[in-house]
């Protein structure tokens, strides 16, 4: 116990010191604080104007960024979608069924015999009208034929 | 009977920090010093610091009506400026590609203003190099910490008033100060 006494001396007073040179130093700190924010207080405050200009510039430099990509991405994008969506449309198409290329052929036919349908007879109803259109259009040519004959 | 008491006196410090906002010409005449120097301690840039304290300013006019005095209005306004501190210095994190600083405070501004009623020109002199490590030691502190270290040392708050004005707890408050106070110590140690 006696040789660590002798090998360790006290570290207190070293610690006190150091304590003591600390809170001076706070405290002159402190002090050197507030008299320099009562100078800045009390000086009439007025921007540099290079800050302003730095401001401007850091505002801005933003925004023309965003600006510049958007110009640039956006075209660049929707020409590229485009192009995506048209080579899509042009590889089905291409790549379409039997059974759906023969339907446009069914459309036709069924179309020639929808019209077929509405073309039919006359109705019951109308046929001596019909009769008479026959007569009037089978006449027409013999009274032509007989007046040729008589000039 | 206390608890009463208690709430008698809280209720008549809360009509006086009411009364004291009614004139607000007399707050700025009153607090603006102590905000800017708060600022000015935490930034060391004498143009964001009048900046923030002009914005803090005329954040407490248009919130007036908010204010409950809940707590005093020191407290108030030094909890407006921390918060516009943390959205400055989250901007100016962001600005990566701006090394410049407006108007930053140089060491010998502040170990220029050491008192000079000391004995011998190498005691002034000592005391000169010691503010300055003290200085430079609080520009390496983290924002927190120095926010804390600065309420604590330059504006002399108590515990509880620095956690109740930057929202933290009582226990992360004595972690920060902790810390800071370790760091400013090793660097006076590295400096002797």
């Amino acid at each position: 116990m006696k040789f660590r006494k002798d090998a360790a001396p006290n570290p207190e007073p070293d610690a006190r010191e150091d304590v003591r040179a600390i809170a001076e130093a706070l405290s002159l700190y402190r002090s050197a604080m507030h008299h320099l924010a009562e100078r800045e207080a009390a000086r009439p405050f007025v921007r540099d104007p290079r800050a302003h200009v730095l401001r401007l510039r850091m505002v801005l430099a933003p925004a023309l960024t965003v600006a510049l990509a958007v110009s640039v991405l956006v075209p660049a994008y929707s020409h590229f979608h485009h192009h995506r969506v048209a080579s899509t449309v042009v590889a089905n198409n291409t790549h379409l069924p039997a059974s759906q290329i023969n339907t446009s052929v069914d459309d036709t036919a069924l179309m020639n015999q929808i019209d077929s349908e509405l073309s039919e007879e006359v109705p019951d109803a109308l046929q001596p009208l019909a009769d008479l259109s026959d007569q009037t259009t089978s006449s027409t040519p013999v009274t032509e034929k007989k007046n040729v004959t008589k000039e | 009977m206390e608890e009463i008491a208690g709430n008698e006196l809280a209720i008549e410090k809360r009509e006086q920090a009411m009364l004291e906002l009614a004139d607000f010409d007399e707050v700025v005449r009153v607090y603006r010093p102590r905000i800017l120097r708060f600022l000015l301690s935490s930034l060391t840039d004498r143009d964001a610091a009048e900046s923030l304290t002009q914005e803090c300013f005329l954040k407490a006019w248009s919130a007036r009506h908010q204010f409950r005095g809940d707590s005093s209005l020191s407290t108030w306004l030094t909890r407006i400026a921390v918060n516009l501190m943390r959205d400055h210095l989250r901007s100016r994190s962001l600005r990566f590609w701006q090394k410049t600083r407006g108007a930053s405070l140089d060491v010998m501004d502040i170990s220029d203003w050491v008192p000079d009623g000391r004995g011998s020109p190498e005691s002034l002199a000592l005391a000169r190099d010691r503010v300055a490590a003290v200085w430079r030691a609080v520009n390496d502190l983290s924002a927190q910490q120095r926010s804390v270290f600065v309420l604590r040392f330059v504006e002399e708050l108590e515990l509880e008033e620095i956690a109740n004005t930057i929202g933290m707890n009582l226990s992360t408050v004595k972690s920060h100060l902790y810390r800071a106070l370790a760091i400013i110590r090793e660097r006076m140690g590295e400096t002797k």
